[in-house]
Formats: C-alpha cells, sequence, structure tokens
C-alpha cells in the first residue's frame, strides 16, 4: 500500500474539513482526483457498467454503512476482474478494503460493512489481470463512523479478538456459487479514535488480511483497511464441486494469526 | 449631538448590552407545581429545531429543578423565561436525564444561576465521548440556531440514588444500569407521585436505542414497579396511563427482537431487514421508517453474535 500518499491525503481532507463551516454538504465529487492520485498516480481509469454498487442513500449509521459490491463479469472469464478496491474518498483513510477474487468464487460478490466519516462517494475500482482499471462510484449520506472515543479495556478487546463465526446458506450446490456469511469479532481501531484513559489516540489495531481456501485452494482474499466497520462482515460466494473444508485465516496488523475451519457437508 | 439623538443612541446601546429577550416557551402544569414542556415530534436530521422533546421543572418553596435543558441554548433560554413567569425562586438545580443533544444543549441557558448540574455518574465520561460529534451535527443541523450552546457536565453526579431538596418537596433521582443510553438518571417527584423517565419512556414516539436494549428491557419490570401516579416521558404526552406505555414500548422490543433474530437466522442481510423488521409496528408510532431502520442498523449486528 502506499502509506505515505495516503498519510498525506488523510491530513489534507482533515485541514480541508477543519476550514469549512459547513462538514455535512452533499458527497463531493472534488476530492476523487486527490485519492485517484494516491492510489492509482498517473493511470487510467475507465467508469464500467459491470462493476455495480448498493447502498443506502443515507446511512442509518456511520459505524455500520452496508454496502454491496458487484461485478457482472464471471471471475473465470478472459478479462476477469481480478481485485477491486473499495474506497470512501471523504474518509481521513478512504481504503475500506481489497478484494482478490478467483474463479472459485463462482460469482464476485461481496456485501460488507463499512465506515463512513461524512457524506461520501464511494468508488469501487477493478483491476484485471493485465492491469486495466475500471471503476463505479455511488454517493452515499453518511455522518461520524471514524473518530470519537473509544473504550480502553485492553483485556477484554483482546480476549474477545478474532473469534470467527461462518454461515453457511444451505441447502449447498455444488458446482455452483453459494452464499457465505463471515463475522470477525475485531474492534478494528481506526487510529482516528481518542482514547478516553489516555488522552491520546489509540492506536490502530485491525483486522489485514482475510484467506480462504476450500480443500486447501485458494478462493479469495481481502486485504481490509480501517474504513471496514468493527466486528468485519463478509458475504461472499465461493464455489464448491465436492463436501469439504472451508478455512479462514485471519491476521492482523500486529502479525497475529486467527483461524477457522467449517465444514462443507452435501 | 442633539439629547433626542443622545437618548435613542443610549437606548440602543443598553438594548445591545442586554441578553436578547427569549419568548417564555408554553409549559403545562401537570401535577402541583410540576411543569412540563412538550416538544414536537421530529427527526434527530435535516429539519430539527432543537425542541424535541419534553423539559421542565419543579417548583419547591426553597427553589426549583430544571430537568432537561432543550437542545440549544434559545431553548434552553426560553425554558428559563416560562420559569421566571411563574416564579422568582432561585434555579437550584439543572438535571440531565442523558447525554442526548435533545436533552442537554439549553444548559448554558442556566449559567448565570449558578446551579448544581446534575446527571448520571457516567453522563460526564459520555459527554466527553460524543462532544466533537454532537457539536459538529448539531451546528450542521441547526446552523445559527445552535449559536451559544454548549455541552455542560454535571458538577454532582448520581451513583444510584440521590435526594435533592427543593423545600417542602424532595426529588428522587436514580442513576439506571446501560439501557436506553449508558448514563440514564430518572427523577421522581415524592410530593406529587410524578415519574420523569428521560427516554427510558417514549410515548408516540418511535422509542430509539443507543446503549444496551437487551438491559433495557430487562429493567422495564423494575421501571414499571417505581411508586408514580403519572409519568413524563422523554419524548410524547405525560399520561398517567404509564405502565401500559411501558408496555407497548415492551411490545415493540420484543417484535423487532424476534423478527431480527428470525431474519439472522434465515440469512435475511441487515439491509432486507430494515424494511421488514417490526413492520406490523409502524402504525403504533411517529417516525417509524426512520427510527426503526437506524434500531436495526445497530441491533442486527450484535444480534448476529449471539
Amino acid at each position: 500500500m502506499p502509506t505515505r500518499p495516503l498519510m498525506w491525503i488523510a491530513s489534507a481532507i482533515l485541514i480541508s474539513l477543519s476550514h469549512s463551516p459547513v462538514v455535512f454538504a452533499e458527497a463531493s465529487e472534488a476530492l476523487w482526483p486527490v485519492v485517484k492520485e494516491a492510489f492509482f498516480a498517473g493511470k487510467n481509469i475507465e467508469p464500467a457498467d459491470f462493476i455495480r454498487l448498493e447502498g443506502p442513500r443515507r446511512a442509518e449509521s456511520g459505524a455500520q454503512v452496508p454496502v454491496t459490491l458487484t461485478i457482472d463479469k464471471a471471475p473465470d472469464a478472459p478479462d476477469a476482474i481480478k481485485k477491486v478496491y473499495l474506497i470512501v474518498d471523504a474518509n481521513p483513510i478512504p481504503l475500506a478494503a481489497i478484494y482478490h477474487f478467483t474463479p472459485l468464487n463462482g460469482k464476485a460478490q461481496i456485501s460488507t460493512r463499512i465506515r463512513m466519516e461524512t457524506d461520501s462517494y464511494i468508488h469501487a475500482v477493478g483491476e484485471t489481470a493485465d492491469g486495466k482499471l475500471y471503476m463505479t462510484a455511488l454517493p452515499i449520506r453518511a455522518a461520524g463512523g471514524c473518530g470519537g472515543l473509544v473504550d480502553s479495556d485492553e483485556a477484554a478487546i483482546r480476549a474477545t479478538a478474532g473469534k470467527m463465526k461462518v454461515n453457511l446458506e444451505e441447502p449447498i450446490k455444488f458446482g455452483e456459487p453459494n452464499p457465505a456469511t463471515l463475522l470477525i469479532k475485531h474492534p478494528m481501531f481506526t487510529g482516528l479514535q481518542r482514547d478516553l484513559a489516555s488522552g491520546g489516540y489509540r492506536p490502530a489495531f485491525y483486522i489485514q488480511k482475510v484467506e480462504l481456501t476450500y480443500n486447501g485452494k485458494p478462493v479469495m482474499h481481502v486485504d481490509l483497511g480501517v474504513g471496514t466497520s468493527e466486528d468485519p462482515y463478509l458475504r461472499f460466494f465461493y464455489r464448491p464441486d465436492a463436501p469439504g473444508v472451508m478455512d479462514i485465516k485471519a491476521t492482523d496488523n500486529e502479525g497475529k494469526e486467527f483461524t477457522h475451519q467449517v465444514e462443507v457437508k452435501g | 449631538m442633539t439629547p433626542m439623538l443622545q437618548n435613542v443612541l443610549l437606548i440602543l446601546v443598553m438594548a445591545l448590552a442586554t441578553p436578547a429577550w427569549a419568548e417564555p416557551l408554553p409549559v403545562k402544569e401537570v401535577a402541583a407545581g410540576v411543569y412540563v414542556h412538550q416538544g414536537a415530534h421530529e427527526d434527530l436530521d435535516a429539519g430539527y429545531h432543537g425542541d424535541i422533546c419534553n423539559i421542565g421543572f419543579v417548583v419547591g418553596s426553597k427553589g426549583v429543578a430544571v430537568i432537561d435543558s432543550g437542545g440549544t441554548l434559545d431553548v434552553g433560554r426560553r425554558l428559563r423565561e416560562a420559569i421566571r413567569k411563574i416564579t422568582d425562586l432561585p434555579i437550584l438545580y439543572v438535571i440531565n436525564t442523558h447525554v442526548h443533544p435533545d436533552h442537554i444543549f439549553g444548559n448554558a441557558a442556566f449559567r448565570e444561576d449558578n446551579p448544581v448540574y446534575v446527571g448520571h455518574a457516567k453522563l460526564p465520561e459520555a459527554m466527553e465521548r460524543r462532544k466533537e460529534s454532537y457539536m459538529r451535527n448539531n451546528m450542521a443541523w441547526l446552523g445559527e440556531a445552535f449559536a451559544g450552546s454548549e455541552m455542560i457536565k454535571p458538577t454532582r453526579t448520581v451513583d444510584g440514588t440521590l435526594e435533592l431538596d427543593l423545600g417542602g418537596r424532595t426529588l428522587q433521582l436514580t442513576a439506571w444500569p446501560p439501557a436506553h443510553t449508558h448514563a440514564d438518571l430518572t427523577v421522581l417527584d415524592r410530593a406529587t407521585a410524578t415519574l420523569w423517565t428521560g427516554d427510558l419512556l417514549f410515548v408516540e414516539r418511535t422509542p430509539s436505542m443507543d446503549g444496551d436494549t437487551l438491559n433495557w428491557i430487562k429493567l422495564i419490570p423494575q421501571l414499571k414497579a417505581l411508586p408514580a401516579a403519572r409519568a413524563i416521558p422523554g419524548h410524547g404526552t405525560p399520561t398517567e396511563q404509564w405502565q401500559a406505555a411501558f408496555d407497548n414500548q415492551q411490545r415493540y422490543f420484543q417484535v423487532l427482537l424476534d423478527d431480527l433474530r428470525a431474519a439472522i437466522k434465515k440469512g435475511v442481510p441487515m439491509e432486507k431487514a430494515m424494511e421488514t423488521a417490526a413492520a406490523g409496528e409502524k402504525a403504533h408510532w411517529v417516525l417509524f421508517d426512520n427510527v426503526n431502520r437506524r434500531n436495526v442498523n445497530l441491533l442486527y449486528p450484535l444480534l448476529e453474535w449471539e
């Protein structure tokens, strides 16, 4: 990840917010050129209908904004989208996640919940194997999902962090894309939340990577950012060819690994 | 300068030096010495004017206790004017039932009275946590109308219970475990058996969730057992049928929880559940679509872990 430019846009956006009298203007199109250069400097990104984003027009809670990303193109097509960046333009740290798809997904669709600090466009930028970029954007009105104050009961937080829960939708249809839901217990501290006890900022603490395999073969992996909400939620598709096991490995930004296994029966 | 012009200037200067005169809020005496101003059922969103909840005061022989101060300095000032129309006794206490912005941002209107500001033991922390976002949101919603509004923390806090003597009548304050928020306080005026519930009770308006809803449900029997003849809810019309009002609220909570648990079990995503959960309750409540969706957004991710 290009961390320095990200820090730079984070501060640029914070400064612009602190100088603007009305923070809750409608989602602004003005931020994207800056954000785009930070992630995809000098590259051309083509708007595309086959990438779709769904979300609320106005979020009920900036802390948990439900969004669904769909790629209307088979993940085994020759020009398949291999990875998708999900970016919230106006968040202090814009990257919510990068989803890496494989043909074993069967269908490239992700539902997740993201944080939104203020009204913003969210961008989904898809990349093909040969590096071509396509995008779509959706404006969402929201408030207050990134900052604020957090509890600092470190022991309690660490005791449950990394617990996972998987729900497989049944009946399982072999040879077809099946939906599944993964939940990971984790505070996903943004690094922008103040700690009431110390008065300083609570260091970022988040799940950074999730890897999913089925019978030992990679199905997908996700690079998560702190734009993904507390207790990350991922609804995705996998295509099992036979009964077997789904393995999930999650890694946090301190390098700690958590694993979970689910049996997929006929 | 002519003497007349001098007089005109003098009057102008005096007018500028005195605080703006505020139109007294309409209040209703619901029991002897207990006055309530009932706010409008507007959402906390665009179109919010800072006056949506029940605020008021109790008058004793020694002085006055204010219970919640409204959503802006101006609403607080207008409440103060309403008090001054009724009594010249000192304003001894300003009690906040919880942290929500519609209940606390009028606090500064009473600063000149030098009252004791009273709240739940966890209220100062709750205020600190939300200060930044509340100031920002309320500025955005209210603009100029929010000018001068401040978050004033309690100078005396309640852990358990506290009695306040107003002269000839005693208010009994009770601090509750997490329910509507993490710092809810009720005020019982023993003289008239009038219970100020804060937002532990909603009448008409869809109950909104923030603290610990499952615990709130568990507390309802205890709240219903309080020795009161009437209740002043956080929102909606004060009522003598207050125990039935708690039952209505309980029914909404239970229907919503049942629907959400069923949705989670069936794999119905949160977005869909927002449309359908507790739909049968819609006819019973004001602002149902907005508030119920927010409640789903809060509850669903928690219930997924059950």
